[in-house]
């Protein structure tokens, strides 16, 4: 019987490879590093390429209490959301394999508050950390600097960096030895635009992890999972301005998503409230591992044990 | 393989070199204005070869050979409900679109005392999603021992959705099959070992057969395939019998991309999984190729999730990318906060929302309905015109809500003014900048 | 230097008499003429032993430079032969005096007359020519001058129409006019219909820019039912003929005749242009589903649109395609001769709006993209057309970013050797400035300026970032003339939306840009544009120069090809039958070329392998 022969694609590019924090031995103090990228094939097609490294997952940590999290959420994390480091290190046992350390908006904001929030959670946790400041660019601005200087040598993801404010975060970046979290609004020519303006300014693209900006299941999750394909299809074909690991925040996006934050009003259809809330990230989340993420930022613990599983499984190979 | 719309052109009679059949060349009957604008259509499959009367024969076989579908339409039926699967064309969604959204499916076993009353409530659910109504596409039901032809009959009492017959042994599969006359069922399985008893009964019954083979073997599954469409059973349906994550990610994209970059007719047919209990499989399998998705138990805290993820990746990328029409609240605005009017394509949307978002001040969006244009070219196309605006103030009832009634429109429609001054007199309309980018700075200076 | 010694502005080329001590660097300005003939350029060379140099006088460097703006002259593609291809006659007519033996009428008897000397047999008249018949005949002893009118494109087989009577042996020319009716400006030849010679050309604003810049809003403007405008359609209708008239005028007056001695006009012009010139209404022109009342209008006299020829003329406005492809474009694919070949071609009219065309003798599919009137000048804060005083060419200094420009002179103070203060930037001026800030590293290629580099010319304006080119004391006004982020912006999307268009045309059919043989360019662009700069900033795609053919204004030849020759007024129609339109708004593929394009020159690089070698240089350079 003659046998079907199994098309496989021969890609002539690969993502970079990107490593996050710095142990002692590069400079930083981390207990660890996390290397993500290097893919020569398509999410998961082992049978034609290699998949060196698996997606990392970061749980995001704010810098106090958040004021405008779901219950669910709150509950879930307990007293540790009151104490950045405690909950830097709650998320270091839920299986975090990066904190991301995320300033909310509010008046105490100043570089000195930034430097010091820094400190306690670098010295709470060995993990690696990505920071984002509250995404207005010039409060990002004031705060990812002295941060940057804070936090010098730690191999820090610096976020968000966009177009409106790229040269501030990626002259920071250069200054102090991290990387840029570089994000666009959904759309391919525009992440391979800003990759192109940051390596323009000498950044390494070994430093930068681009970001499409998210979209939760529902709110346009869709737009995010194409663009991403598309990125990751033109970086195995060769161009070396959509070769960097793609950084996505589902915690963030779908736990805006009003099917996850409430249980006021909804229809009965919706379900039970937990049940819907913990799928809708893991599947906004496990979606975008399908469509090529390396990072995915969450925020409920049994979201992370579920998208581990699903990384597990799929890199079981 | 599809032919690009030049391709198709050539074969068309502008390009004949026969000059009886030129000289109908661009002759409008198609309903297009030239051949080269009908040959076009042809290739985005917006036309019919038919509506061309004087097409030659040699051409008329090649355009019909390229314009067939690779992956096999497979209709499924209940009590006035129907299911159709397959003719994708694609790998990537955003390379065109997928067509048929995959059957999702939940399991029942006849051993299940609840079978019937599950088997209802998956009739019964329906959530709305932006409009839509997303529903369930049916019932798996199992042979476990029990009495499969009462189950099945019960099933199908219960609920009007079309049925999936599992089992692997020909008396049973005729049992449920006869209790399921009436409706277009979906049985499985053909196996290498009962194919030709259970091809038999497809053929009797006229239902449409999974053929399952074990462990992802894809030349076994094509086999056994060829075997079983040899019978002269059309309508196929495979199971490479993957259940996991990763081999049935590998073998779906295995299987699809066979079917539509080889060609490979023995397995251009649609895929069943089995995803279990496991929603987050599921969603890997709506999204990765399958036609039918069956799951275990109903609860629709994961069966809403799912239903929204499956109308997300079916959704056609074609279309432009809209935003819901309506008031958005940016940064908490209060009564006295300024409100900004712009339209409803999610660019536009999302770039005036982030300009806002990221200056934090507050403030409240209206987002007109201009279906899904950006300001300039809606307001060419008059889909953002001051009848619309207008339109939106009064049905989102934005006035209630805010203790002024003065709002900012686009500076590229800075002509809309005097219009809109007509339309809502009782509002004061000031012409903001013609970029979002300059929002922040415009409501600092002007706004107060 | 110009361009800072980077080879990038040619203004320092020698000539090289003995060649072998001389190594050349960099020769990207020179042709390979110019190379034959010793030039070099003095920043790119290497003296690397004894070498006689001869600097050549700065003028003809200058003029040098001004030729590589190709411009080209009219020539028609034909022999014109009035007889065999022009529809208007002057047929000289005497007639027997009537008398009592033979009463016939006048009408009669002219009609009998005309069929003796020509073979109009079946000559018809308009009343306003009937009434001056007899008079006319009586005034010169029963000879006068018949002007004829053979037939008209609806009318092939003749509409043998006796336009006007004019005394025996008072001209010996017939004229005719080609218009082009351009959104932005309208140019008009006055041609001898008898020779085919050109006797004057004009052009000037359209009137009813004052109306709104583009078609979109003069469409609104002739829809709206507002209480301040009654008569929109009425007043931009007024407003174009009196450009007309006013054209007509000029032309006549360097003639030397009376606008009235016009017997036939041929008229260009977008759809909404030419639905604005003859009152229709335009309003479906921009609603779903696109249509236009008409795109194949019938000839109409003069006299009923005011245009002040002779009111009898016949008034041919030309056919076009669709809403937003019209007789400009089917008018430019004859006038630029597109169809006369096998070889692909790309036929591109930057005006207003981009309209392309892409195709040769056997298929056309065309498409328009809004690019806005940047390139004309307009919607630039110091923009302004290209006339006395514009800016027409900018070069940065890659040191010190330092710009030098060039005017276009005033003759007058040309002549007493002093220079012309400029005015503004014209459109080869943006394309330039726009080409040098980039390369230079002035701006990024998202456009954003670097104000890392310390220089005074790149500042924080009134409207955020800006660019001065000229300061205050330099130029006419006592103004800076800048060019500010929003400027640049704007001329970015402009040049994306044409440089989309290309791609989904030709993505349409299935052809790579690359195979394109022969770009034809037309439109207000026609005359100044410099291919090199344009491809710099992704304007037009990266093809080897000579690829690319400037044709000026091929409306207007079009026009003037049809008012000349029945056979290329023919063709026009055929073209506009033949054109494929491909509707750009029902297409999400052109978003995603438009945002590619959104970038200088392009995201994707590889698209422009020449720029990508200048930038490499760039770095080289400045690594050194």
């Amino acid at each position: 019987m003659p046998t079907i022969e199994v098309p496989k694609e021969k890609w002539s590019g690969k993502v970079r490879e990107i490593t996050l924090g710095a142990t002692a031995a590069d400079g930083g103090t981390r207990a660890k590093t996390v290397t993500v990228g290097g893919e020569t094939t398509l999410p998961y097609l082992h049978f034609e390429g290699d998949i060196p490294h698996p997606p990392a997952i970061a749980i995001e940590v704010q810098d106090r209490k958040p004021a405008d999290w779901s219950p669910v959420l709150l509950e879930a994390w307990g007293d540790v959301t009151e104490d950045p480091a405690a909950w830097a290190k709650a998320a270091e046992e839920a299986g975090a394999d990066v904190v991301m350390l995320r300033f909310s908006l509010h008046d105490d904001l100043s570089a000195e508050y930034a430097r010091e929030t820094l400190r306690v959670v670098l010295d709470a946790t060995g993990l690696p950390l990505i920071v984002f400041g509250p995404g207005q660019a010039e409060l990002d601005n004031d705060l990812l600097v002295p941060v940057a200087e804070e936090g010098k040598g730690e191999k820090l993801v610096l976020g968000v960096c966009e177009d409106k404010n790229y040269r501030t975060i990626v002259a920071a970046a250069l200054a102090h030895g991290h990387l840029v979290d570089a994000r666009c609004p959904m759309d391919v020519n525009l992440s391979k635009q800003l990759n192109i303006l940051i390596s323009d300014m000498n950044l390494p693209l070994e430093r930068v992890v681009m970001d499409p900006t998210t979209g939760a299941l529902g709110y346009g999750m869709e737009y995010g999972y194409s663009v991403m394909e598309r990125l990751r299809l033109a970086a195995l074909q060769g161009d070396g301005m959509t070769q960097q690991p793609m950084l996505v925040t589902p915690g963030e996006e779908a736990w805006r998503a009003k099917e996850a934050r409430t249980e006021e009003g909804v229809p009965e259809a919706w379900g039970d409230w937990a049940e819907r809330a913990v799928n809708w990230e893991t599947l906004t989340a496990s979606a975008l591992v399908e469509s090529g993420a390396d990072i995915l930022v969450l925020r409920h613990p049994e979201s992370v044990k579920r998208v581990r599983a699903m990384i597990d499984a799929l890199m079981s190979n | 393989m599809a032919l690009s719309g030049l391709e198709i052109y050539k074969l068309l009679p502008a390009s004949s070199k026969d000059p009886e059949v030129k000289k109908h060349g661009n002759c409008k009957e198609c309903g297009f204005p030239t051949c080269l604008a009908f040959a076009m259509k042809l290739g985005q499959k917006q036309a019919e070869l038919s509506q061309c009367p004087y097409v030659e024969e040699e051409s008329k076989a090649q355009l019909e050979a390229s314009a067939a579908p690779p992956i096999r339409l497979i209709t499924l039926s209940g009590d006035g409900h129907k299911l159709e699967v397959g003719n994708e064309t694609v790998l990537f969604r955003h390379e065109k679109t997928f067509y048929h959204q995959p059957g999702l499916f939940v399991r029942v076993k006849d051993t299940q005392a609840d079978a019937a009353e599950v088997a209802k409530a998956v009739g019964e659910y329906t959530v709305d999603y932006v409009g839509m109504d997303l529903t369930l596409d049916g019932v798996a039901v199992e042979a476990d021992g029990g009495d499969f032809a009462a189950t099945v009959a019960a099933v199908k009492e219960a609920c009007p959705l079309p049925l999936v017959l599992l089992t692997e042994d020909p008396v049973t599969a005729e049992a449920g099959l006869k209790a399921a006359e009436g409706i277009q069922s979906l049985l499985w399985a053909a196996t290498p070992e009962n194919w030709e008893a259970m091809a038999k009964l497809a053929g009797e019954y006229k239902v449409p057969l999974a053929v399952h083979v074990d462990g992802g073997d894809v030349d076994a599954l094509a086999a056994l395939a060829e075997q079983v469409q040899g019978t002269g059973v059309e309508d196929i349906v495979l199971d490479p019998g993957v259940r996991d994550h990763v081999s049935s990610l590998s073998v779906f994209t295995q299987l699809r991309r066979l079917a539509l970059k080889k060609n490979e007719r023995k397995v251009g047919y649609p895929l069943i999984a089995f995803a279990g209990d496991d929603p987050v499989l599921a969603g890997q399998h709506i999204a990765k190729y399958a036609g039918f998705v069956v799951v275990d138990g109903f609860s629709p805290g994961t069966v809403y999730p799912l239903l929204v993820m499956r109308a997300n990746i079916f959704t056609d990328p074609q279309k432009p990318i809209q935003v819901k029409p309506g008031v958005y609240e940016i940064n908490n605005p209060k009564p006295s906060d300024p409100l900004m009017v712009t339209t409803n394509f999610s660019i536009t949307y999302f770039s005036v929302a982030n300009e806002i978002e990221s200056s934090g001040i507050p403030g409240w969006l209206l987002v007109a309905d201009a279906e899904g244009m950006s300001v300039l070219t809606a307001w060419a196309a008059g889909k953002f015109d001051a009848e619309r605006i207008a339109k939106s103030v009064t049905s989102t009832g934005i006035g209630e809500k805010l203790d002024h009634q003065r709002m900012v429109i686009p500076g590229h429609v800075a002509v809309l003014m005097g219009e809109l001054e007509e339309e809502l007199p009782d509002w004061e309309i000031n012409v903001g900048p013609r970029e979002a980018v300059d929002l922040p700075n415009f409501l600092k200076m002007q706004w107060g | 230097m110009p361009c800072g010694g980077q080879g990038r502005c040619g203004r320092c080329a020698v000539i090289v008499q003995d060649g072998t001590g001389v190594r050349r660097r960099s020769t990207l300005r020179l042709t390979s003429d110019d190379l034959d003939a010793g030039y070099a350029l003095a920043c790119q060379t290497v003296v690397e032993g004894d070498a006689v140099v001869t600097i050549p006088p700065q003028e003809k460097i200058e003029r040098r430079l001004v030729t590589d703006k190709t411009a080209t002259q009219v020539t028609l593609p034909f022999i014109y032969d009035p007889v065999q291809h022009q529809p208007m006659h002057l047929v000289p007519v005497e007639l027997d005096p009537p008398d009592m033996v033979d009463q016939t009428d006048d009408w009669s008897r002219l009609k009998r007359a005309v069929a003796t000397t020509s073979d109009v047999s079946d000559l018809t008249a308009d009343l306003p020519t009937l009434r001056r018949l007899g008079t006319v005949l009586r005034e010169h002893n029963w000879g006068a001058t018949a002007v004829v009118e053979m037939d008209t494109w609806d009318r092939p087989n003749g509409s043998h129409r006796l336009v006007d009577l004019l005394p025996p042996g008072s001209t010996d020319h017939l004229w005719g006019a080609a218009v082009d009716i351009g959104t932005t400006t309208v140019s008009l030849y006055l041609v001898d219909l008898l020779t085919g010679e050109i006797a004057a050309k004009a052009a000037e604003y359209n009137g009813q820019i004052k109306r709104g810049e583009d078609v979109i809003s003069r469409i609104i403007y002739a829809s709206s039912r507002s209480s301040r405008n009654s008569d929109g359609l009425g007043e931009l209708g007024s407003l174009v003929v009196g450009t007309i008239n006013e054209l007509l005028e000029r032309a006549a007056r360097r003639a030397k005749i009376s606008s009235s001695e016009v017997y036939k006009m041929t008229v260009a012009g977008n759809s909404t242009m030419i639905h604005l010139f003859l009152g229709l209404p335009p309003s479906s022109i921009r609603l779903e589903p696109f249509v236009t009342a008409i795109n194949h209008p019938p000839p109409v006299r003069a006299g009923e649109l005011g245009v002040n020829v002779h009111p009898q003329a016949s008034v041919d406005c030309l056919p076009g395609v669709a809403s937003y492809v019209g007789a400009d474009i089917s008018a430019g694919v004859i006038g630029s001769r597109m169809c006369d070949s096998s070889a692909l071609t790309l036929f591109l009219d930057v005006g207003t709006n981009g309209e392309m065309v892409l195709g040769d003798c056997d298929w056309l599919i065309s498409c328009a993209c809004s690019a806005g009137p940047a390139f004309e000048g307009a919607g630039v804060r110091d923009g302004m057309r290209a006339t006395v005083g514009a800016i027409e060419e900018v070069w940065v200094n890659s040191e010190t970013y330092e710009p030098t420009y060039r005017v276009i002179p005033n003759p007058k103070l040309e002549a007493r050797g002093d220079p012309t203060p400029p005015r503004g930037l014209c459109g080869s001026g943006l394309i330039s400035l726009l080409s040098e800030m980039f390369i230079t590293g002035v701006i990024d290629k998202g456009g954003h300026p670097n104000f890392d580099l310390g220089s005074p010319h790149i500042r924080q304006g009134e409207h955020g970032p800006e660019y001065v080119i000229a300061w205050g004391d330099q130029t006419e006004h006592g103004r800076d003339i800048v060019i500010t982020k929003v400027d640049i912006d704007n001329l970015v999307r402009a040049k994306a939306a044409i440089y989309a268009g290309f791609t989904v045309l030709a993505q349409s059919v299935g052809v790579d840009l690359s195979m394109v043989e022969r770009v034809l360019v037309g439109g207000s662009f026609g005359q100044y544009i410099n291919v090199e700069k344009a491809v710099q900033i992704g304007l037009l795609p990266d093809l080897p120069w000579e690829r690319f053919i400037f044709l000026g204004n091929t409306a207007l030849q079009g026009a003037l090809l049809a008012v000349l020759n029945r056979e290329y007024r023919q063709q026009v129609s055929e073209a506009a039958q033949l054109m494929t339109y491909l509707e750009l708004s029902a297409d999400n593929t052109f978003y995603d070329a438009f945002t590619s394009a959104l970038f200088l020159p392009h995201t994707d690089l590889t698209q422009f392998p020449s720029v990508a070698e200048v930038l490499a240089d760039r770095e080289g350079q400045s690594v050194t």
